[in-house]
């Protein structure tokens, strides 16, 4: 036993070893019993100024411990990995609940986008009847309140020509059944 | 990182030595939260044992949200309250927060388990202890003071003492020879009677 040692625990009693020095001390309480002994009443005296009123001042569980410990599992790094992992991991019924809420989502997702969809088609439709009717009700075939073949020809070949730029769907096939002449 | 967080780590990966520190490090507090409940001294001992085993099984689920000694504490509680349920005996229904069982001056609860003997022998170290101090050099008993009475780290000793840290840790050392030389007496005397 060196001063240097002894330090070295007192020190550890403050908590204030850390990496090497730490793996020292630890070497040394594993091999020496003078100074597992010494630790330990360092660590007592330390609890008596901090007002810990002990009924044994000499108990040493340690070695009944110890024993114990042998049957017992040595952990490893890989081992704690895979348990936090355990720890993490969801349960087999989860999954399968998981994919019974992904399967009904789909097909609740599929009704709305078909529902959707008809609705779509209906508006459509409707439109087509409403233009057709709108074209019918001109009778002489006139889209136009302009009165002049002239104007009337450039305002066709207008919406002709910018029905590429047309923002929603659904619009221009309006403005395509009232403009296009029945030829197109 | 605190010691008892870089030692659980190393008990985390299978370092079965830095759990026989933990162990050595607590198991006066340990033994003493469990005498609250089981008054039996052997008994008392047992069931410490157990704990701290429950404690090294569960020791890759502590994450060190909380202090190492407050997960252990709560170990212990549970264990001694079981060791009573099994022994067909009613657990206290006082319970001690985590926090007060660092200091049981500060846990009237487990006063009420000391005994005048222990109270005596306490009063007597204590002040074996004040009088070692005094009798220290300054700096020397400057520098224990501040790191057992207030609970300063060495780095801030030694930036209150305007001296390097290792110069702060030999001079705690120093201090707790004293103190170790006087408290080993008294052991002894004890032990003798």
């Amino acid at each position: 036993m060196t001063i240097n040692q002894h330090e070295l625990l007192s020190a550890l009693v403050d908590g204030e070893l850390q990496g090497d020095e730490l793996e020292q001390a630890l070497l040394l309480l594993d091999s020496d019993e003078q100074l597992r002994a010494q630790f330990q009443r360092y660590q007592y005296s330390s609890d008596v100024m901090h007002g810990n009123n002990y009924q044994h001042s000499h108990i040493d569980l340690t070695k009944g411990i110890a024993q114990a410990l042998v049957s017992e599992q040595t952990f490893t790094k890989q081992g704690l990995i895979k348990h936090k992992a355990a720890l993490l991991a969801f349960p087999k019924q989860f999954w399968t609940q998981a994919a019974s809420l992904a399967m009904a989502a789909s097909v609740g997702a599929l009704a709305v986008v078909g529902i959707t969809s008809q609705s779509q088609n209906q508006f459509i439709a409707t439109s087509a009847v409403v233009a057709s009717a709108a074209a019918n009700n001109t009778g002489n075939g006139n889209r136009w309140t302009v009165g002049e073949p002239e104007i009337e020809d450039r305002l066709n070949t207008y919406l002709v020509d910018h029905n590429e730029y047309a923002g929603a769907s659904g619009v221009f096939s309006y403005a395509r059944l009232v403009s296009y002449e029945a030829g197109q | 990182m605190s010691v008892d967080q870089e030692l659980v780590e190393r008990v985390q990966a299978g370092d079965k030595k830095a759990f026989d520190l933990l162990v050595m490090k607590y198991q006066q507090r340990i033994v003493h939260v469990i005498t609250g409940f089981v008054h039996d001294p052997v008994e008392a001992l047992d069931v410490a044992q157990e704990a701290f085993i429950k404690a090294y099984r569960a020791i890759p689920n502590f994450r060190g949200d909380s202090a190492f000694y407050t997960w252990l504490y709560r170990i212990a509680i549970n264990t001694a309250k079981n060791y009573l349920t099994a022994a067909a005996r009613r657990p206290p229904t006082m319970d001690v927060d985590a926090s007060d069982a660092t200091n049981f001056y500060d846990a009237p609860e487990l006063k009420e388990f000391e005994t005048p003997e222990t109270s005596l022998m306490t009063a007597e170290l204590e002040q074996a202890i004040h009088q070692v101090i005094q009798a220290l050099p300054e700096d020397t008993a400057t520098a224990i003071k501040l790191r057992e009475f207030e609970g300063m780290s060495y780095e801030e000793i030694a930036q209150a003492m305007d001296c390097p840290i290792g110069t702060v840790r030999s001079r705690i050392f120093r201090a707790r020879e004293a103190i170790d030389n006087r408290v080993s007496e008294m052991i002894n005397q004890g032990e003798q009677q």
